[in-house]
């Protein structure tokens, strides 16, 4: 008996490649039933900025790993103002590992998101402005701490201002301390919210983990 | 000494919940995300696991469908905390496999109630 060892990717991508590379051709591709033709499509709709609706609208209903690896890497490839307004309305989707995978998606998207970082942070839905606050941990972006501050300021629910504290505490500095103490106060001194605001000034004082 | 180990991506929330545990005798360990939480799961031998829902590289409900499959470790009791109030969220942790399901923030008490409750530890 004879053993063939089959290269899935090579084969993939010569056979899919046969399939049209144009637009049209590959935005109906997307909607393949074969995983592989939608994850190759994915990948080469990074040709075509303009598709960031489609990708993100595909994005929300695929449930293949590789396929939403290729959306996502496309996505940020493109990167722009499309890409994030499609990818915003995704961190209120159910689906928890799809969320994460928008705010590390956002995260690499520092000026294109910071537009509408202030509108996010000021979403009615508490959990929305949560995810919002992820995205900072990681943003890069020089507005970042005072973003966050005006959270701290203004937030009326406790667990964005716990998010918004813990992520602070990474990327703040001595001068963000006088917004932090005032904050237990705010919610009649909270034992959570006492403990987050002490063990955050530490960190940034630089007194322990 | 019972050992409990908490996986969360906030810092100051595994900060919280490990001063509340170790005052009461109980042994802590920490974990940032899911992947991290599963490897530390499998290595080493806990009587609970304290898992938030949202973080980064595996989230929440994955990390306890996976606890829940591997037989090493499926047995142990699991408390989920999540900022998230909607009665599905409690529903997929539920689903997922979660003992018990709890919204943030947690105060000591009730902290310590449901965990003595899970793990038959009377407490110190």
């Amino acid at each position: 008996m004879s053993l063939v060892k089959k290269n899935h990717a090579s084969s993939g991508n010569a056979d899919h490649r046969h399939l049209p590379r144009d637009r049209a051709g590959l935005l109906r591709q997307l909607q393949d039933a074969s995983p592989d033709i939608r994850r190759w499509a994915a990948l080469d709709l990074a040709a075509f900025p303009d598709t960031a609706e489609a990708l993100c609208a595909r994005l929300e209903q695929e449930t293949g790993l590789p396929v939403r690896e290729a959306l996502l890497t496309t996505l940020i490839k493109i990167g722009g103002n499309a890409v994030v307004k499609g990818l915003m309305p995704l961190l209120r989707s159910e689906d928890a590992t799809l969320r994460n995978e928008v705010i590390e998606a956002l995260q690499q998207l520092p000026e294109a998101v910071s537009p509408y970082m202030e509108t996010m942070l000021r979403d009615p839905d508490p959990d929305y402005r949560i995810f919002s606050i992820n995205v900072l941990a990681n943003l890069r972006h020089p507005q970042a701490p005072a973003w966050l501050q005006a959270v701290i300021e203004r937030d009326a629910d406790i667990n964005v201002c716990a998010s918004a504290v813990d992520v602070l505490a990474e990327v703040g500095g001595p001068e963000t301390v006088p917004v932090l103490t005032g904050l237990p106060g705010r919610f009649d001194n909270d034992p959570f919210m006492q403990f987050c605001v002490q063990a955050t000034i530490r960190r940034i004082q630089g007194h322990d983990a | 000494m019972k050992r409990v180990l908490v996986i969360d991506d906030a810092t100051t929330v595994r900060l919280y919940y490990r001063q509340i545990l170790e005052a009461q005798g109980f042994a802590v360990e920490e974990a940032g995300n899911g992947y991290e939480g599963l490897e530390k799961a499998l290595a080493g031998q806990f009587d609970l696991y304290v898992v938030d829902v949202n973080m980064p590289k595996m989230d929440g409900y994955t990390l306890v469908r996976t606890i829940r499959q591997e037989p090493a470790i499926c047995a142990g009791p699991v408390i989920m905390i999540s900022t998230e109030t909607q009665p599905q969220d409690a529903n997929a942790a539920y689903l997922a496999g979660a003992n018990l399901y709890l919204h943030k923030p947690v105060r000591p008490d009730t902290l310590m109630l449901y965990v003595r409750l899970l793990t038959g530890e009377r407490g110190s």
